[in-house]
């Protein structure tokens, strides 16, 4: 048994390094996926109020499916993103409500962001971030994709592609 | 005793209160410049700290919810010390952010499933190598009776009578 005592240390040294390793959190699954998701009402931010009223959220009752996009103006991935999902809003804001929810920013840096990338699908302000914790995020961006019932069926974390977007708008409109 | 009696006296002083004043300035220099201790600012009790430390940071690496300034660690401490004032235990806090995240956001895994393995571990490794230290003990003294047996009669015979030999007849074996 101990004839092979190097390879027990490189064992149990192994063993040692890997249970110190910490999870990266964008490949945690989030344990929300399959359940309903958390509702919420949010003031929507005024360049959008007069299209979609003063509040905004995700309720039990949806009547499309919801592509919930967590971001913040100082997130340089959401700079990335801003762009794609525009577009999708564009092609699919009939059938998909794209929702934005704005967090952990000032509301002029918001404002700002919103003018610059000429943003029309709606966006509500959650200074605290407390959405964010409802939902089990990470950091910005997240985005949810919840389906007609209420239910998050992919929880992305970190920057979205057009494809994946794509994809997962397929899905939830299947 | 004027100054110009004793001006080297005089001096002395000057520059001995000079002194004294430059030191009591560095001091409460230093004292001022301490980073803040870790306590926690007053809207937020001593007890959200408590709960927060057994909590991760999402955002941080290696930071608990306690220790990092990071935005949504801020905002966890909040909902920490809303909770605490509705009356809501630790074992309920700690289950809402576990039903949000699961239970990687706890620093101590629950003692069932999956996770009982985590705390069984170091129980087993102990007893592991409690095991390996009887083996090798069993294996040196399986070893030191077979070179005992190995030694013949006459030759044990021959041996003691050489150590009973008298001090003085000894002769080196």
């Amino acid at each position: 048994m101990f004839r092979f005592w190097p390879l027990w240390v490189l064992l149990l040294g192994g063993l040692l390094i890997w249970g110190m390793q910490r999870p990266d959190p964008k490949l945690l699954d989030s344990v929300l996926v399959g359940r309903q998701a958390p509702t919420f009402s949010l003031p929507v931010m005024e360049p959008f109020r007069a299209e979609f009223g003063p509040e905004l959220g995700v309720h039990e009752n949806l009547d499309k499916p919801v592509v919930l996009n967590i971001w913040a103006s100082w997130c340089l991935p959401c700079r990335v993103e801003a762009p794609i999902l525009e577009r999708f809003h564009r092609l699919y804001g009939d059938r998909v409500l794209i929702l934005g929810v704005n967090v952990q920013d000032t509301s002029a840096n918001a404002l700002a962001f919103v003018r610059e990338f000429r943003l029309t699908f709606p966006s509500v302000y959650d200074k605290r971030g407390r959405i964010g914790i409802e939902y089990g995020f990470h950091g910005v961006p997240e985005t949810f994709i919840i389906d007609r019932n209420g239910t998050i069926l992919v929880r992305h974390a970190g920057e979205i592609s057009a494809e994946q977007l794509q994809g997962y708008i397929r899905r939830v409109l299947q | 005793m004027t100054r110009f009696q004793y001006p080297g006296l005089y001096w002395a002083r000057k520059i001995l209160s000079v002194g004294l004043l430059l030191a009591a300035y560095l001091m409460a220099a230093q004292v001022f410049a301490q980073p803040r201790p870790n306590i926690p600012p007053p809207d937020l009790g001593p007890r959200v700290f408590e709960i927060a430390r057994d909590l991760r940071c999402p955002a941080c690496q290696g930071e608990s919810t306690a220790e990092s300034n990071a935005a949504i660690a801020v905002e966890m401490r909040r909902i920490i010390a809303e909770q605490l004032a509705q009356g809501r235990t630790e074992a309920e806090i700690h289950q809402f952010f576990v039903e949000r995240y699961g239970p990687w956001i706890l620093y101590e895994p629950a003692f069932g499933g999956l996770t009982l393995w985590a705390w069984l571990s170091p129980i087993i490794g102990l007893g592991l190598i409690g095991f390996a230290l009887w083996r090798y003990q069993a294996v040196l003294r399986a070893r030191a009776r077979s070179v005992i047996s190995e030694v013949s009669e006459e030759e044990l015979a021959r041996l003691e009578s050489r150590l009973n030999q008298a001090p003085s007849e000894g002769r080196s074996l």
